[in-house]
C-alpha cells in the first residue's frame, strides 16, 4: 500500500465551535493506482486529501496516515515539506500559480524549492528542460514566459498539473481539477491525468461530479465525515 | 532558490513595494538633512567659538597673573605648545564717533580685549579675523563694485595687525556688530551704511574721528578705582563669524589696557620709609600683570594633552615666584586653566544638547518607519497569503517564507535608505541655493509652467470623468488640487528666509553632509525596515497553508 488513511479524524474549531469534518474515515491507495474521492459538498473530501498531502495535520485522538509505512504523524518539519515537495504532487480546483511567475518558473516552483542555490546552479539547464518538454506534452511551449492571468482556465491547470508533476511525485494528488472548467477543457484535463496515469502514476482525485469520478479505476465515497 | 526570485518578483511588479521604499526614503533623509544641518551648525560654532582663543586658556580674572611673560616663556618650551600670548580682559564703556540722532552718543558695553597683536597672531590667526584687509583676487571677485575694501584709501590691515595709527598713536579694533551701522544683509555678508567713496566715510568704520573708551579699574577686594576714559582711533573691524564675540568685542593695544585697568608695571612703595627727596622709599617693582593667557598647541597635540601641561607648568612657575625672595609679587597658586572647548561650554553646550535633542526627536522617525513598513507589509502578506499556502504546499518551510519577507523588506530598507542618502546629499549640498531660492520670488516661466500643469490636470480630470473611471477622475482631481495649490503658491510667493543669520551667527547654513550620521541612518533605516517586515513575515510562516490556501 502505497498511501492511507486509518481511522482519521479532523475537526475545525471556529472559536468556540468545534465542526467535526472527518468523523471515521480510511482509505487506502496501491501504487498506481487512480482512486476518486467522491461525495457531497462539505462532506470531508477535500480535508481527507489534504491530510493524505500532508497539508493538514489529523486530530491527536485520530488513526495515522501513512504513506510507504511511513507514518506522517511522526515526521519533522523537514520531512513533512520534504514529503509535500517531493513525494507528492497537488493540482488545485483554482490553479493556485503564483501570479509574479512565468509559466515555466511556475511550473519549476517546486524544484525551486527542493534545490539549494548549488544544486541549483548546477542543474537548471536539466530543469528547465524537463519543465519545459512537461509544459509541451501539456501543449503549453508557445507560453513558457506568459504569466498566468495571460492564461485560459484549462491552460492554467495544465500549469498547475506540470508544477504538480516536475519533481517526479509518487502520488498525485487532485482536488477538483475540473471543477472550475468546461465540460470540454475539463475533459482535455481528466485526458492529461489519465495519461500519467497510465505511465504508472498513483492518482488521489476529489470530485463530487460523477462523470469524472468515473474515469478513475475506484471510487471512494464519503458521506458525513466517513467513508461508506 | 526561490526566495531571491520571488523577493526580486514582488519587489519588481508591484507599486507597493515602492510606495515602502519610498518612506524610508524620506525618512532616512529627513534624519540626515536635520542632523547633517545641526551638526554643521555645532561644527560651526565650535570652529567660529574657538575665535581667538587658542586650544587652552589660562586665566585669572582681576588680579591677573603677574611675571606672565616668564610664564609664557615657560609655557613656549613645553614640548606641547607651540606659541602662547597675554590678554588683558575686562568690560567698558564705548561712546561711538556718531550721534544717537537725539544729541546725544552711542555708547555700548563692550567687552575689551587688551592684547598683543604679534603674538596673538601666533596663537589664534588673529589677521585673518580684521574685516578691513586687501581683499584676494578671489574675493575681490565676489564683492559689489561699490565695496570700501575695494578702496585702496580703506585698506587698513597694517593698521589693524599693529592696534596702532600711521601716525603711531593707539587704536581700537571693533567686533563688526558693534556699530549698528555695519548690517548684515538677507544674504548674510555685511554691507556697511552710508555713503562712501568720495563723500565723508559718515559712520563708515573705521573711523578715524575715533571712539571713547571707558574702562573701570577693580582692585584685588573688589573695590572700584576712578574710571579712566581716553579716546582712540577706531584702526580695523574684527568679524570672527559669531555674533556674540562681533556685538561685543573690542581690541585694544596690551600695554594701553593695563595702564587704564592700572595692572601695568608699577613701583612698589614702603609704607613707612621715604628717600632722600621725602617720598615713600621704593622698595620693588610691581609687575606688569595679564588676565588671560592663550595658548596654542603644536599640531598633533590635543587641547586637554596642552591643558594639563601648562597646569603643571603653572604650578611650577607660581612656587618657583613663590620661593624666590627677591619677588616681591607672589603668584596665585590657582588660576583656570581650560581647553578652549571648557571655557566655551556655555555656548557650545546649548547647541549640542539642542542637537541631541533633535537626534532624539528625528529619532521617533525611525519608530514612523518602521511602523509604515509594517502597515505596508502586513498589506502585503495578507495580499500574499494565497501564494504563501501555495509555497508551502509545494514543500517551502516555515524558514523559506520567513526568509522572502525578511529579504524583501531588507531590500526595501537597503534601497530606501540608499536613495534617502542621496536625497539627502542632494539637499544638503544644494541647501544654501534652495534657501536662496525661496528668498526670491518665483520666476515668471516657473509661474506659467505651474499653471500650465494645471490646466492640463483639469483636462485629465474632465477626460476621467467623460470615460467614466471613478480612479482616473479622483487620482487627477487630486492632482489637480496639490498642482494648483503650489501654482497659487508661487504666484503669491515674495520670498521668505527661515535662517536669518543674526539669529543663527553665522551667514550660511552648514552644507555639510554628516557621512557618520549618514552611515548609522541607513543601518537604522535599513534595522527597522527589517524589524517592521519581521512581524508579518513571521506570521506569514505560521500561517497554515490549508488556512491560506481558502483565504479569499
Amino acid at each position: 500500500m502505497l498511501l492511507a488513511a486509518e481511522h482519521v479524524k479532523k475537526t475545525y474549531h471556529l472559536g468556540r465551535v468545534s465542526v467535526p469534518v472527518l468523523r471515521d474515515a480510511s482509505i487506502s491507495v496501491r501504487e498506481g493506482e487512480w482512486v476518486t474521492i467522491v461525495g457531497s459538498s462539505g462532506s470531508g473530501k477535500s480535508t481527507l486529501l489534504h491530510l493524505l498531502g500532508g497539508l493538514d495535520r489529523a486530530d491527536k485522538d485520530s488513526g495515522p496516515v501513512l504513506f510507504a509505512g511511513e507514518d506522517l504523524r511522526k515526521f519533522d518539519a523537514r520531512r513533512e515539506n520534504r514529503y509535500r515537495n517531493h513525494d507528492v504532487g497537488f493540482v488545485f480546483q483554482f490553479y493556485h500559480l503564483l501570479p509574479e511567475l512565468t509559466v515555466l518558473e511556475n511550473a519549476m516552483l517546486p524544484a525551486l524549492v527542493g534545490l539549494s542555490r548549488w544544486r541549483w546552479y548546477s542543474t537548471r539547464s536539466a530543469l528547465r528542460a524537463r519543465a519545459a518538454e512537461l509544459l509541451a506534452t501539456c501543449g503549453l511551449s508557445h507560453r513558457l514566459e506568459h504569466r498566468p492571468a495571460e492564461l485560459s482556465g484549462g491552460e492554467r491547470q495544465r500549469v498547475a498539473i506540470t508544477r504538480a508533476l516536475i519533481n517526479k511525485p509518487r502520488v498525485l494528488l487532485a482536488d477538483e481539477p475540473t471543477g472550475n472548467l468546461d465540460i470540454h477543457t475539463g475533459s482535455g484535463i481528466l485526458d492529461l491525468l489519465a495519461e500519467r496515469h497510465r505511465e504508472g502514476l498513483t492518482t488521489v482525485m476529489v470530485t463530487h461530479d460523477a462523470a469524472v469520478a468515473a474515469r478513475a479505476q475506484r471510487q471512494v465515497r464519503i458521506v458525513d465525515g466517513c467513508v461508506v | 532558490m526561490y526566495a531571491p526570485l520571488l523577493t526580486n518578483r514582488y519587489l519588481t511588479s508591484r507599486i507597493i513595494p515602492l510606495i515602502a521604499a519610498g518612506a524610508v526614503t524620506l525618512c532616512v533623509a529627513l534624519v540626515i538633512v536635520v542632523v547633517s544641518v545641526m551638526t554643521g551648525f555645532l561644527d560651526m560654532v565650535r570652529g567660529s567659538g574657538k575665535t581667538l582663543i587658542g586650544d587652552v586658556v589660562v586665566s585669572r580674572s582681576i588680579s591677573g597673573i603677574p611675571y606672565y611673560e616668564e610664564f609664557i616663556r615657560d609655557v613656549e618650551a613645553l614640548p606641547q605648545a607651540e606659541a602662547a600670548s597675554p590678554i588683558v580682559e575686562t568690560f567698558g564703556l564705548m561712546q561711538m564717533p556718531y550721534g544717537t540722532g537725539d544729541g546725544g552718543s552711542q555708547i555700548e558695553t563692550v567687552q575689551v580685549w587688551g592684547i598683543d597683536p604679534a603674538s596673538l597672531d601666533r596663537v589664534a590667526d588673529y589677521h585673518s579675523k580684521l574685516y578691513w584687509t586687501k581683499p584676494s583676487p578671489e574675493l575681490a571677485k565676489t564683492l559689489a563694485p561699490d565695496d570700501p575694501r575695494l578702496d585702496p584709501m580703506y585698506q587698513r590691515d597694517a593698521e589693524g595687525l599693529a592696534l596702532k595709527t600711521r601716525d603711531g598713536q593707539p587704536g581700537l579694533v571693533l567686533g563688526i556688530e558693534i556699530s549698528p551701522f555695519n548690517r548684515r544683509t538677507a544674504d548674510g555678508t555685511y554691507r556697511t551704511e552710508g555713503d562712501f567713496g568720495t563723500q565723508d566715510a559718515g559712520h563708515f568704520m573705521p573711523n578715524t574721528s575715533g571712539a571713547t573708551l571707558t574702562l573701570v579699574p577693580v582692585s584685588d577686594r573688589g573695590s572700584l578705582g576712578g574710571e579712566k576714559k581716553r579716546r582712540f582711533a577706531i584702526v580695523n573691524e574684527l568679524q570672527s563669524g559669531v555674533y556674540q564675540i562681533d556685538a561685543q568685542r573690542v581690541l585694544a593695544p596690551l600695554d594701553v589696557v593695563q595702564e587704564m585697568l592700572r595692572l601695568d608695571k608699577a613701583p612698589i612703595v614702603s609704607p613707612t620709609e621715604v628717600d632722600d627727596n621725602g617720598r615713600p622709599k621704593v622698595i620693588g617693582e610691581s609687575p606688569a600683570r595679564a588676565t588671560t593667557i592663550v595658548i596654542k598647541a603644536k599640531p598633533g597635540v590635543s587641547a586637554i594633552a596642552l591643558r594639563d601641561a601648562v597646569e603643571v607648568a603653572y604650578k611650577d612657575f607660581a612656587l618657583r615666584v613663590a620661593s624666590d625672595p627677591s619677588r616681591k609679587v607672589k603668584v596665585p597658586l590657582r588660576a583656570i586653566v581650560a581647553t578652549w572647548e571648557e571655557r566655551l561650554a556655555d555656548l557650545i553646550g546649548p547647541v549640542e544638547k539642542e542637537r541631541e535633542l533633535m537626534r532624539t526627536l528625528f529619532s521617533i522617525v525611525y519608530v514612523v518607519c518602521a511602523a509604515l513598513v509594517l502597515a505596508i507589509f502586513w498589506a502585503i502578506v495578507q495580499e500574499k497569503t494565497r501564494d504563501i499556502g501555495i509555497l508551502r504546499a509545494v514543500g517551502a518551510s516555515r524558514k523559506g517564507v520567513l526568509w522572502i519577507f525578511l529579504r524583501y523588506g531588507m531590500m526595501i530598507g537597503v534601497v530606501g535608505s540608499a536613495l534617502g542618502v542621496l536625497l539627502a546629499w542632494a539637499i544638503i549640498s544644494r541647501i544654501n541655493d534652495i534657501h536662496a531660492m525661496l528668498g526670491t520670488p518665483a520666476a515668471l516661466w516657473l509661474k506659467i509652467l505651474a499653471w500650465s500643469a494645471v490646466a492640463g490636470a483639469v483636462a485629465m480630470t474632465v477626460r476621467g470623468a467623460r470615460r467614466a473611471s471613478a480612479l482616473q477622475t479622483v487620482l487627477w482631481l487630486f492632482g489637480t488640487l496639490g498642482l494648483a495649490g503650489v501654482a497659487t503658491a508661487l504666484l503669491f510667493h515674495r520670498g521668505f528666509l527661515i535662517w536669518d543669520p543674526s539669529v543663527y551667527y553665522f551667514s550660511r547654513i552648514p552644507s555639510e553632509m554628516d557621512w557618520v550620521t549618514a552611515g548609522t541612518t541607513v543601518i537604522g533605516g535599513i534595522i527597522f525596515s527589517i524589524v517592521g517586515a519581521s512581524i508579518p513575515a513571521a506570521h506569514a510562516a505560521d500561517t497554515d497553508p490549508v488556512q491560506s490556501l481558502r483565504y479569499e
